[in-house]
């Protein structure tokens, strides 16, 4: 009578747990980034030296967020993890790889039942996948590295039964934007989530992405989604250990059941400055708009590009308006560029840069200045993320492409 | 350990980017650090220019959600901050307190406290008396895996000692 959470937690503790429990756990995998990674060095190394990591194999360090280096201060920080790597012969996805979370999941160093860490707090989208994965300090990957195992408060879980058929244009994006319109930015706080019913288990792995992203955005711990057929065929191609899949059991306790209806969800976004601060997009639409930015940890798989390529196909962006999309990674970026979506994005006047994580955060080329407005498919618009003043709304990536053609917000079903 | 300070209020779901503005991320000096603790909150600059040693910071619910950057919690305990009353915190940044030894309380009755009351905290058992007020609050208790993490002095003592 266990939800998916409790089940994990029981197997890396080796013991039966309930939420409410503080148990250490063991781990399957070590993460750590560009920010935050050199943190996590300097911790380990002024307390435990050059002693060996628990498990070299088992510790990967991605560059994700300023890549190419983008100041001085930078290179020194990614040299200090190349250098580490080097030393420690942990696992490294340099600059030419994309975004850490979804690397880990291209390389096969994710599947179901793993408890994974990392410095970064979407983290949790590995759930996706059926895993367990944490975004944490410094202090506790320093110690995940050393020992292979943390503390963890055992959650209760939150039940999200989603129903209907979404119609054209309305996509992952618009169903979490709208869950966040109820349950608000501390909806999940020291919660798991699983989410099921029939439109999340249609969804493909690059929707569930979107998905499990943003718990994160409600303060849950985590959201997961049982894996499909697709989901654990996409694991097993990239992995020659063991996939098991994972499902709660059926009399498994929840603390709370909500219910949603998706029929006749519209587009949805959510406005300055709250992710939960969501609106049907018809309700702002021809708010002028400076900046489109299509990518990050929630919204740049293939997926999420084509669906922005079948509005952009042919077409050119607004005169005046910047559009920047960004693949998540470097297989995402090849696998666009096969599909010919390169040569719609560069023809509609974008610029597209290297996979990562690119304008989710202050310091990536592409900052606004005071009062500019940009619409982002990323997962977070807190004030001051992008440049102080900076408007910034979330939402689709076909709400983004069609507001990059017209230049004002604009609902995708009317382009 | 009893800890006495004056309060410095913020409000609910301050965030990280709120606590530690994103742009000082690649600094990695624990002193620069904390020259920039709630920089990015509602009168942050007032409380950088006027802080001092053991005051006690007071918030709302959901205090530091956001990102999981330790920043937020090693710059608040840099620039001299006892402790964070809060009626509740995010996961990342509860975790981060325990990990690196800044004491956290969460109390429910959080908004009977004013800017500049005078608290006394007793971290172990969560009592907390307003000295300006002359009131007396009782917080959550922490466990008792926190508690020692917290005693060892931060996660990596902990596990460093072998206790685990």
């Amino acid at each position: 009578m266990k939800t998916i959470i409790e089940k994990i937690f029981s197997r890396g503790a080796g013991k039966d747990v309930k939420p409410g429990d503080y148990v250490w756990v063991n781990l399957d995998l070590v993460a750590m980034r560009d920010f935050g990674g050199p943190n996590v060095i300097q911790e380990y190394e002024s307390m435990f030296g050059e002693h060996p990591v628990f498990n070299k194999e088992r510790v990967a360090i991605t560059f994700d967020l300023h890549v190419p280096a983008r100041n001085e201060k930078v290179a020194i920080n990614q040299r200090l993890l190349r250098d580490f790597t080097a030393r420690q012969g942990v696992r490294l996805f340099d600059i030419n790889t994309g975004i850490g979370q979804h690397i880990l999941l291209e390389s096969g160093l994710v599947k179901p039942w793993d408890i994974i860490v990392g410095t970064d707090s979407h983290m949790n989208l590995l759930s996706a996948a059926g895993a367990a994965g944490f975004g944490m300090g410094t202090t506790d990957i320093a110690g995940a590295m050393y020992k292979g195992k943390l503390w963890f408060h055992v959650p209760k879980t939150i039940k999200i039964i989603i129903k209907g058929k979404l119609q054209k244009f309305v996509t992952a994006k618009d169903v979490i934007l709208y869950i966040l319109k109820y349950l608000k930015t501390d909806g999940a706080l020291n919660r798991a989530i699983e989410f099921s019913g029939e439109t999340i288990e249609k969804m493909n792995l690059s929707e569930r992405i979107t998905m499990t992203s943003m718990v994160t955005e409600m303060s849950g711990d985590i959201g997961f989604i049982q894996p499909n057929q697709e989901v654990i065929a996409f694991i097993k191609s990239r992995t020659e250990e063991k996939v098991e899949t994972i499902t709660s059991d059926p009399d498994a306790v929840y603390e709370k059941v909500h219910e949603f209806s998706v029929d006749s969800l519209k587009p949805q976004i959510a406005c300055p400055h709250s992710p939960d601060n969501v609106k049907e997009v018809t309700e702002v639409s021809g708010t002028e708009v400076n900046q489109v930015f299509i990518g990050s940890c929630t919204n740049g798989r293939l997926e999420d590009l084509k669906s922005a390529a079948e509005i952009l196909k042919g077409k050119i962006i607004k005169r005046g308006l910047r559009l920047i999309i960004v693949p998540a990674t470097m297989e995402v970026a090849k696998l666009a560029l096969k599909a010919g979506l390169y040569e719609i994005f560069l023809s509609s006047g974008a610029v597209v840069t290297n996979p990562g994580c690119a304008l989710c955060t202050t310091g990536h080329p592409g900052i606004l200045a005071p009062g500019e407005v940009m619409v982002s498919t990323s997962n977070r618009n807190f004030i001051g993320k992008l440049g102080k003043g900076a408007q910034v709304y979330l939402a689709s990536p076909a709400t983004a492409a069609a507001t990059a053609l017209t230049g004002v917000i604009t609902d995708p079903r009317e382009v | 350990m009893i800890i006495k300070g004056k309060v410095w209020l913020f409000g609910d779901d301050v965030d990280t980017d709120q606590i530690y503005p994103g742009k000082y991320l690649p600094l990695t000096d624990k002193g620069e650090m904390a020259t920039h603790a709630m920089e990015g909150a509602d009168n942050g600059e007032d409380f950088i220019k006027h802080v001092k040693k053991g005051d006690i910071i007071v918030v709302g619910k959901n205090f530091g959600c956001g990102s999981s950057r330790e920043h937020a919690t090693v710059a608040i305990k840099g620039i001299g901050v006892s402790v964070v009353i809060a009626k509740s915190f995010a996961r990342i940044f509860h975790r981060n307190a325990v990990n690196t030894g800044l004491p956290i309380l969460e109390l429910g009755q959080v908004e009977k406290i004013k800017k500049g009351d005078v608290l006394e905290v007793n971290i172990e058992n969560g009592e907390i008396k307003n000295i300006t007020q002359n009131k007396g609050y009782k917080a959550k208790p922490v466990s008792s895996l926190e508690m020692e993490i917290m005693k060892a002095g931060g996660l990596l003592q902990y596990l460093k000692q072998g206790i685990r």
